[in-house]
């Protein structure tokens, strides 16, 4: 009996756990719901779906960088009217608010358009992210016409997600002062740090995949500096990264975490539990160091939370 | 010389694959001189090559790789230039880029073709053909390749060249993508294609300096540049592209105007896969046609 009542007590935990992690279940008609048919004169053409696999068949080897933010499905709609540039929209489920914000940092040029939880559009290409989900709305030709249209349907397709999602922890840590908030990026490998900010060919940050990490700009006095942040698995992970890291990039500094490069700039790097930080770029040593406690005290503060 | 400062990104930059400790004050006091043959590579341009709609003037074309191929090949006749690069029984694969925004052009594969056919190969035994190479049969029967696709940047390589056009050499494309592709070169060693390449053209009629987007492609960051680069060497040719894309991004942008990401498979097919020249330095560009905007 009493092996019973266990039984059952852990079958009810599991079940608990089950609800409270309810899964995302990537639905390709949910998704094209938030797609309306028709916009102005324009009329859609049937849909095309592609999950991470097939997404190659779309749009080739570009699609390693959906691929990298873990993207789940893409609903692509062309809408089209005789005479007129096409508009296409591209609106992806990436899964997680994290990775839709990320794929949107991928890119950040533009002019902010008000659309979702985050925007921007240049040159007849609108880009939004909202909840779970990464939009790209595209006019073949940018005229005053198209850009009304695109802009219009990336509105109406946010407004079609019921809900706001978080945007990633480890941006909570990030001092404010001097942060160019809106240039901040989140990614998971070397290749997107490479994009944004040249550390090396290899991945000697270990970052694999399965780390998450940001990387912001602070402007200074003497220049530009960036700030990553890089929050592992485990803290045995971070260790090891913290260590290649240091064996890799900075072997000059010895112990003491902080050198002068080449450049006359300082980088200096820090570990905090399941996090590595790194600050490169720094006008003077001072500076980078005030940055890593500074990291480290928000993590403390979050932390006690 | 700029006299550019080395700093340990540039250093980590350079195809590493040790750490910087003990190597890297040594490394930057310069790297050791290779070996002085120059590989050559021709870059033709012509005012007429696109008409009033942009479109390819295929006769225009035509004189232009006729004209890059004598030059490349010191041969005053194109057809006896070509008889040097193709034998009558040769079975010829012409790898075209079918990417619909901007593709090869038919004018460069009819081009090409009947220059081919000129050096005595059956049309029979030739074929055009980009995605589907790998079921094709004259490109799994093939003696001789012409490699000829338009040179674009690209999201994840960082452009899209002469070397990566035998992606599709492969059956999985995506296997080769580790490193933002920095590893394409070994495609070239695949039996497929192995040593069977006669010629490159990297196409630059109206190449893509930037992109954005998912849909990659925005004609307000295409130019009429209207050249032709031909080499026997991918990599040179590349090389060569890129420096025009990247002179192109600079004007632009009015920045460094370096490609994202760092296109370094093209350097890597040098350094790391011994498939052709990437230095500058080592390559004989001849110039021929216009000058106005050639920005190399």
């Amino acid at each position: 009996m009493k092996r019973v009542v266990v039984f059952a007590a852990v079958l009810a935990l599991l079940g608990g756990l089950v609800l409270m992690t309810e899964p995302i279940v990537p639905d390709v008609q949910k998704l094209a719901a938030f797609i309306p048919p028709s916009i102005g004169p324009y009329v859609s053409e049937a849909d095309q779906t592609f999950d991470a696999e097939s997404i190659f068949d779309y749009i080739d080897g570009a699609g390693e960088v959906y691929r990298s933010y873990n993207m789940k499905l893409l609903v692509a709609r062309r809408f089209h009217k005789d005479g007129k540039p096409d508009i296409v929209v591209d609106l992806f489920d990436m899964g997680s608010p994290e990775d839709a914000f990320g794929v949107f940092t991928h890119d950040l040029d533009g002019e902010g358009a008000g659309v979702g939880q985050g925007s921007n559009y240049k040159a007849g290409l609108l880009s939004f992210w909202k909840d779970r989900y990464f939009g790209s709305v595209f006019a073949e030709e940018e005229t005053a016409e198209t850009k009304g249209l695109v802009l219009e349907l990336g509105r109406r397709i946010a407004r079609a997600i019921p809900k706001e999602g978080p945007k990633p922890k480890l941006l909570s840590y990030l001092p404010a002062e001097g942060l160019v908030a809106d240039r901040v990026c989140y990614f998971h490998n070397h290749s997107v740090l490479n994009y944004h900010f040249f550390v090396a060919d290899r991945d000697i940050l270990l970052l694999e995949q399965t780390a998450s990490a940001v990387l912001a700009p602070y402007t200074t006095v003497g220049g530009k500096s960036y700030l990553l942040v890089v929050g592992f698995p485990d803290e045995a992970k971070a260790a090891q990264a913290y260590g290649s890291f240091a064996k890799n990039y900075m072997p000059d500094a010895k112990k003491s975490g902080i050198v002068r490069t080449e450049d006359k700039r300082w980088t200096a790097s820090a570990k905090a539990g399941d996090i590595v930080i790194v600050v490169f770029n720094a006008d003077s040593d001072q500076f980078a160091m005030n940055q890593l406690a500074s990291v480290q005290e928000l993590i403390e503060a979050a932390n006690k939370k | 010389m700029s006299g550019k400062m080395i700093t340990r990104r540039d250093f980590l930059k350079v195809a590493s694959v040790a750490p910087l400790a003990g190597a890297f004050l040594p490394a930057l006091k310069g790297a050791a001189a290779g070996p002085a043959e120059k590989v050559k590579v021709v870059l033709v341009r012509d005012p007429n090559a696109l008409d009033a709609s942009g479109a390819p003037n295929a006769e225009v074309v035509q004189r232009m790789l006729d004209d890059a191929v004598c030059a490349l090949l010191d041969e005053r006749d194109a057809v006896k230039a070509w008889k040097t690069l193709i034998r009558p029984e040769d079975i010829v694969g012409i790898k075209t880029n079918a990417w619909g925004k901007l593709p090869t052009t038919s004018q460069v594969e009819q081009a090409v073709k009947r220059r081919v056919m000129d050096a005595g190969v059956a049309e029979d035994k030739l074929s055009v053909d980009d995605r589907g190479v790998l079921r094709n049969p004259i490109f799994q029967n093939a003696t001789a390749l012409i490699n000829a696709r338009p040179a674009r940047t690209h999201q994840w390589s960082g452009m899209g060249s002469c070397i990566k056009n035998y992606i599709m050499f492969v059956p999985q494309p995506s296997a080769y993508h580790g490193d933002t592709c920095a590893d394409l070169a070994t495609i070239w060693n695949l039996p497929i294609v192995k040593g069977k390449t006669r010629l490159n053209i990297l196409v630059m009629f109206n190449p893509l300096f930037h992109m954005i987007g998912t849909q990659q492609y925005n004609k307000d960051f295409t130019w009429e540049y209207k050249g032709l680069i031909v080499s026997r060497d991918p990599v040179a040719a590349d090389t060569t592209g890129l420096r025009v894309l990247e002179a192109k991004r600079r004007e632009h942008f009015k920045d460094d105007g370096l490609l994202k990401p760092t296109p370094h498979h093209i350097q890597l097919a040098d350094t790391r896969h011994h498939l052709g020249v990437s230095d500058p330095n080592r390559i004989e560009l001849v110039k021929l046609g216009f000058d106005e905007g050639i920005l190399i």
